[in-house]
Order: structure tokens, then sequence, then C-alpha cells
């Protein structure tokens, strides 16, 4: 089942055309120069403060992103195939969510099983029948990207919530600008900078019913502890938009305002970064301390609008996933731009028959997991861990999904003195708005730093990469 | 401007004046260090710095001496003191950290930048070898931000904010200086005019960097209390001083109404202690009683505070 290794930069120890420039530029550069421009870099990013903070990690609050100079590459027409990959993901997703708690048209299909939508725990009883802004229920998608050989890019993960990443995007370019200006007079690189100014205007073409004039506009964060904080006030600063706390929020007669130095003011739109379950202690988890009370009822009168709307996450379920394929069919009578991964439902009896059997040949991943938890790799993964997924699995089945093992393909990272391969991904951003739809050329590229790990999520070791979309 | 921007730039600002004082007053300590102990009275003086600083009562707890090593790790970067230097700039910049996008990257790397180079000084066992090293550092990145802030800063309320932060920190630190030099460390009131009492003044002077200004401001004349009243309570010039502060204050007050276009309890209030200022002399204030006029500013000056807070940081309707 393991797939070999795509290496995107050489071809038999020959830099391809799109990396021959770069190539030679890091055969040039001398070490001590470097280790010079690396320690720059860092300071830079310390300064800056972009920094996220890890779960569970008592002793360091804060830590640096490791960031490695080496550029990924896109060629334009490789840009072509994914950016319209991953609109037509976008599209089905918010067809889905706006048929699920509408119609259900895809389930009396018996496109999907019932029990699969409505029992999902990321099934929001609440916002069934309820009539969304511009229907549109996710307006930014970020979606995990593979490659697995010189044609085909491969989706692994659909992310729908509140994804991240996209300021490490932008930073990282600067950075590199910054760096090595003579690298991007030589090579045509499409800019990314614009990302902030695409998102502004997505966002106001997602006026409530009942707003009037222009919008107001506001990011709403859990708070400095969170680990995507930087990225809330980058974008909040980029936009010219306030960063709001749940604190700064009151909702009286079901009109959503601000608190301000001259008073209430009223707000239209919020881009949340905060989970649903915390949005509202009224309406959701009670106990939430950063929610705004009352603030679902807000957006149920049509008084402001959240995006992504609560309930949104289902469609990046992993085990909705898995029928992602069908789904694009369904609602744009497309076939997939961009393929998905093998899967296995351990639901399913045969498919968990097989799963358990191969268990050293597959990944396990938990269905509603995230950041890299709670997964297995089989062939790199010890005899007792194996064992106790294999028990996971026959207790709770449901929970778990199967995956081959794929070999991400590799970029190299500066190493000592040498290039060394190192496994990576990629998330572009999508942005949905009211007949619009914006995609800046290029993502966020994270790099497993680890020699043979797969894992790229930064929360587990993982580093960046700035991404280079070529102009031709 | 969100009430919590106005409210963490006011801290901010705050914390970062206050990181300068106890700079400033761990000068002072280290500069009588320095003189030999022949007068009386001066072995208080470490326990003054306490007292100034507000928080002998807090040392006492996790110290059993008054030790000139001890008192400076107490205040500069022993956790168990919650307004060391080290928690100045760390809820400095956590204030900040809240509200980034209200000041500009400059002002953002000054303070961040601070708090990173903390850490070299922190990690290591603290050595009093280091004293005056460590207290340039802390005086010339709190200059350095406050020349940021000037530089780069869009002039506007949140700017107001930030001034209004550095001069209520700064008005309540020196009066509350002068009382406790005035009130706690004259052994009694038959050292008025001594000696003693002199290069007591001469030492305030300097905790609050004034000394300098008031050899120039008085010429080479005798320091007594009633020039010090006159400089640190009354002065329009001395940047330390009471009264400069309270008039920053009212400007920025001022700007604040203006920009939102209504007046409120905490402008008017601080118009009238103002006023009481600009009508006030020293031998009045000696009449009134030092102390109790302090005690009647810091308290008049709270009171406009929670004025303050009401109108501009709950961000309800008035």
């Amino acid at each position: 089942m393991i797939i070999c290794m795509f290496n995107e930069v050489f071809d038999k120890n020959k830099p391809r055309v799109a990396y021959k420039d770069i190539v030679s530029w890091a055969n040039s550069i001398p070490y001590h120069t470097l280790i010079k421009k690396k320690n720059e870099a860092e300071n830079l990013f310390k300064k800056i403060g972009i920094t996220f903070s890890v779960y569970n990690n008592f002793d360091s609050a804060e830590r640096l992103i490791p960031f490695d100079m080496f550029p990924r590459v896109i060629t334009k027409l490789e840009w072509m195939t994914i950016q319209e990959g991953v609109i037509q993901r976008s599209l089905a997703i918010n067809a889905f969510l706006r048929d699920i708690y509408n119609k259900c048209e895809i389930i009396k299909a018996k496109k999907i099983p019932a029990e699969l939508v409505f029992v999902n725990p990321a099934y929001e009883i609440k916002m069934v029948g309820l009539k969304v802004p511009h229907n549109i229920y996710s307006p930014i998608i970020g979606t995990d990207i593979i490659r697995t050989d010189s044609r085909s890019f491969r989706v692994l993960e659909d992310n729908c919530r509140t994804p991240s990443g996209v300021s490490y995007m932008i930073e990282n370019r600067e950075i590199m600008m910054r760096m090595f200006p003579e690298l991007f007079e030589k090579i045509n690189i499409e800019p990314v900078e614009n990302y902030s100014s695409y998102l502004l205007d997505i966002l106001k073409s997602l006026a409530p019913r009942k707003c009037e004039g222009d919008p107001k506009i506001v990011i709403l964060t859990p708070g400095p502890l969170n680990s995507a904080y930087y990225e809330h006030s980058y974008l909040a600063d980029t936009m010219g938009v306030e960063l709001v706390q749940g604190s700064d929020l009151i909702v009286e007669d079901n009109i959503t305002f601000m608190r301000t130095t001259q008073g209430k003011q009223k707000v239209d739109i919020i881009y949340r970064r905060i989970d649903d379950d915390f949005i509202d202690p009224l309406s959701f988890n009670e106990t939430s301390v950063i929610g705004v009370p009352g603030l679902f009822h807000s957006y149920k009168s049509g008084y402001v609008n959240i995006c992504s709307a609560p309930g949104s996450g289902i469609a990046d379920d992993k085990a909705i996933y898995t029928y992602m394929p069908d789904i694009i069919r369904f609602y744009l009578g497309e076939e997939p731009k961009l393929p998905s991964i093998k899967t296995w439902r351990c639901s399913k009896p045969a498919d968990r028959k097989y799963v358990l059997s191969n268990l050293e040949k597959l990944v396990v991943k938990e269905v509603h997991g995230s950041g890299g938890y709670g997964m297995l790799i089989g062939n790199s993964a010890t005899k007792t861990k194996i064992n106790s997924f294999k028990n996971k699995i026959k207790n709770n089945p449901d929970n778990y999904i199967a995956q081959p093992i794929l070999s991400l393909s590799s970029v190299p990272i500066f190493k000592k003195d040498a290039l060394t391969p190192r496994h990576v991904d990629l998330r572009p951003f999508t942005l949905l708005g009211h007949r619009k739809r914006r995609l800046v050329p290029g993502g966020l590229t994270r790099v497993a730093l680890k020699e043979g790990s797969l894992v790229v999520n930064s929360s587990q070791g993982g580093g960046v990469k700035d991404t280079w979309v070529l102009k031709n | 401007m969100l009430s919590r921007t106005a409210e963490n730039l006011y801290w901010t600002a705050r914390y970062i004046e206050r990181a300068d004082s106890i700079a400033r007053l761990l000068e002072v300590a280290y500069r009588i260090h320095l003189i030999p102990n022949t007068t009386e009275g001066y072995q208080n003086e470490w326990e003054s710095i306490l007292a100034a600083a507000g928080i002998k009562h807090n040392y006492l707890n996790s110290n059993s001496d008054i030790t000139k090593n001890k008192i400076e790790y107490f205040l500069l970067f022993d956790p168990n003191n919650s307004s060391s230097v080290k928690a100045c700039i760390e809820n400095a910049r956590n204030n900040l950290k809240m509200v980034r996008t209200a000041v500009t990257l400059e002002v953002w790397n000054a303070v961040n930048t601070w708090y990173h180079e903390l850490a070299n000084y922190d990690k290591v066992k603290y050595d009093s070898k280091n004293l005056p090293q460590i207290l340039d550092w802390i005086k010339r990145q709190v200059n350095l931000i406050k020349g940021t802030i000037n530089n780069t800063q869009l002039l506007n309320d949140g700017f107001d904010f930030i001034y209004l932060g550095i001069f209520y920190e700064r008005a309540d630190f020196t009066a509350r200086i002068i009382d406790v030099k005035y009130y706690i460390l004259l052994p009694s009131s038959s050292y008025v005019g001594t000696q003693v009492d002199n290069f007591q003044w001469s030492i305030m002077l300097r905790s609050v960097s004034a000394y300098r200004g008031f050899k120039w401001a008085y010429g080479n004349s005798q320091i007594d209390y009633k020039k010090i009243i006159d400089f640190l309570i009354l002065s329009n010039m001395c940047p330390r001083s009471i009264f400069y502060a309270v008039d920053k204050i009212q400007y920025h007050l001022g700007r604040l109404t203006q920009f939102y276009q209504s007046d409120n309890a905490a402008n008017r209030n601080v118009k009238i202690i103002h006023k009481g200022f600009v009508n006030s002399n020293a031998e009045e204030i000696i009449d009134f009683g030092l102390h109790e006029f302090l005690t009647k500013f810091i308290d008049d000056m709270s009171t406009t505070y929670s004025d303050l807070e009401e109108v501009y940081f709950l961000g309800t309707d008035r």
C-alpha cells in the first residue's frame, strides 16, 4: 500500500525546470550566510510576534513556528488544477450544508446515510430550517492537499469551520522578500498580499437581512491565549476591522452591539474564530465564558451574520469526507477535479475487517479529531500501539476511518549545509461570498521537519515554507 | 474605538511607566549604598524603597530580613511580587497583545523586544553587580517605547488613552513617594530642616530623576522642602511633578471630549483639581498639611479614574 514518494524538486538528481534557479541559488549560498539569514528571519518572526501557543505545553507558552527558507514552487498549470478543484469543493460543501439543514435531498436520494448526518455531533439541530444570509454557510475554506506523483494532487482534508494558517502564508512571503530580494527579481512569483482585501470584500458581500448601509464587520477571537491569536489580530489589522472578544459584544433586543468609547455600536457581520460550542452560552455550551449571550438569537433574527455559520463543521467531518466525491456529483453534476484518498470506514463490516487485518499498512484517524492528534501511522507504530488501536476500533468502530499510508511528496529543507528532502502538504484558502469567489494564488506549505515523518501539524513539530505560484 | 482597546492601551502605558518608576527607585537605593553609612537615618532607606513602592508588607511575607540584594531581586524579578519590573513588563505586553492592532508595528516591536530581552536577565541567578546595567536597560527601553509612541502613533483617541495611563501612574507615584518621604521617613518633626532632612529630600529628587532639574530651576541654593514642594508638586516645568501630570491628564481628557464631542464627569473633575493647583502655593500646602494634601489628591484622582472608567471603558450608553 505504500506509494512511492514523489520528489517535487529533483528528478533523478537533476532539478526540475521550475526549480532550476532556486536549486542553483540554494547551492550557491555559503553556509554561514544561511545561518545568518536563518537567525535574521527568526528574529523577525519573534519581533513581529508571530508565535503560536501549544496546548498542554506548560514550559513555553509561546513558540516560533519553524520556518524553512527553501521555497515550495507550484507551476501555473498545477495551480490551475488546484484552483478549479478547491473552488468546486467549496461550492459543493456550501450546497451540501444548505441541503442538510433544509430539504435533505441528498439523504432522500440515498447518496449519504441519514444517521451519518443527523447523529453526527457536528450536526447543529438549531440550524435546521434557518435561512442563512446569501446561502453561504462557510465562506472561508482551507483545503489540505497532498501530492503523490507528478500529475495528481489529492485532497486530504477540508477545513470549513475556522481554518487557520493564512497569516503564515503572507508573513512567510514578507520574510522571504526581505531575506532574498534577488530571487524575486529573477523569478516571476504571484503575490499573496491581497488576501486581506479579498476577505474583506467577501465578508462585506455577506450582510444579513436587517443590515442597513455599509456593514460593520468584526473578528471574534477567543483571546490572546488562543494558538492562532496572532492571525486574528493580523487579519483585523490588515482589514481595518475591530478584533473583539466575547465580552466586547452585547445583544439587546436581538441586536448585536460592541462596547466602544462612544457607547454601543451596531455590529453586522462577525467573522468568528471561536468554535460553535462557545459562540453563545444561552444557545450552546452554557459554560462558555468567551461567547456572547443572545448572539444566536440575534443571528436568527437576521440582525447579524456569523461566518462561518454554526453547524458548518459537519462538512469537514472525516466521515463525511469519504462521501465528498458523491456530494460534488450530486450538487454540481460534475466529476471531482481533485481526487480524494481511498478511505475505509470502520463502521462498515467489510471495511473494518480489512482495516483490522492490515493495520501496519494504514493510517487510522479519529472521525472527529484534528490537529494530528489521536492518529495511528501503522508502519511506524509500536506493537502495543497497534494493539491498542485494534481494541479501540473494535469497541467504537464508527469513530474511526483508515487510509493508505501515502508518502507525501517532498521538497528539501536546509539542514546543516545540505538540502535534505522532507514531506510537505499544501493548504490554499478559498473565499466564497455573495456571487463572488476569490482565491489568492498560493497557500500554506507545511513541512514535516523530522526525517521520514508524515505529520506536518505545527502542534507536532511541523514547520512552514513560503509557497510560490509561478506567473508563467 | 472598542472600550477594551482603550482600557488595554491605558494599562499598557501604566505598567510601562510603573516599571520605569521602580527602576528609578532602585537607582536611588544603589546610590545610597555607595555613600558611607555615617549619618543616622540612612539605614531605613532600604525600607523606604519598599514603602514607596507600596510593597513592604508583601516583601516581608516572603522574606525574613531586609537586605539590599533581596530587595533588588524582589523589586525586579521575584515571582512573589505582583508589581515587580518583570510583572510590569509582562502585564504591559499582555495588555498590548490584546490590542496590538491599535498601535503601530514599531510600538509593538519596542514593547515585544523589551519582553523578550527580559529573559536574558531573568534566566541567570540575580547578581547585585549587574544592577546598574539592568536599570539602564529598563530605562532605555522605556524611553525607546515612549519615543516610538511619539514618533509613530496616530494622534487619535488611542494616543490619549496611552498618555492618560502614563500620567495617571506618574501623578500617583510622585504623590506617594513624597508622602512616604515626608510622613513615614522623618523620625520626628525635630528633624525638619536638618542635614538628615535635606539629604532625604535630595534623595527623593533623584528618585524621580529631578535632581538636575531642580538645580537648573533653583540654582545652587540650599535644598529646602518649600522649594521641593514647589518643584515636585506645583511646577509646570518639572516633568515628574504632580501638577505636570495633572496638566497632561487635563489636556488628554479635553482632547477626548472634543474628539467624541461629549463632556463627562472625569473631564470636569480633573479641571477642578487642576484649578486648585494653579491657585495654590507651597505655604498653603504646608498649612493644610502635606500628608493631608497628598492623601486628598490621591483620593480625588482615583475618583476621576472611576469616572473615566465608567464613561470610556464600560462601553454602555450614557
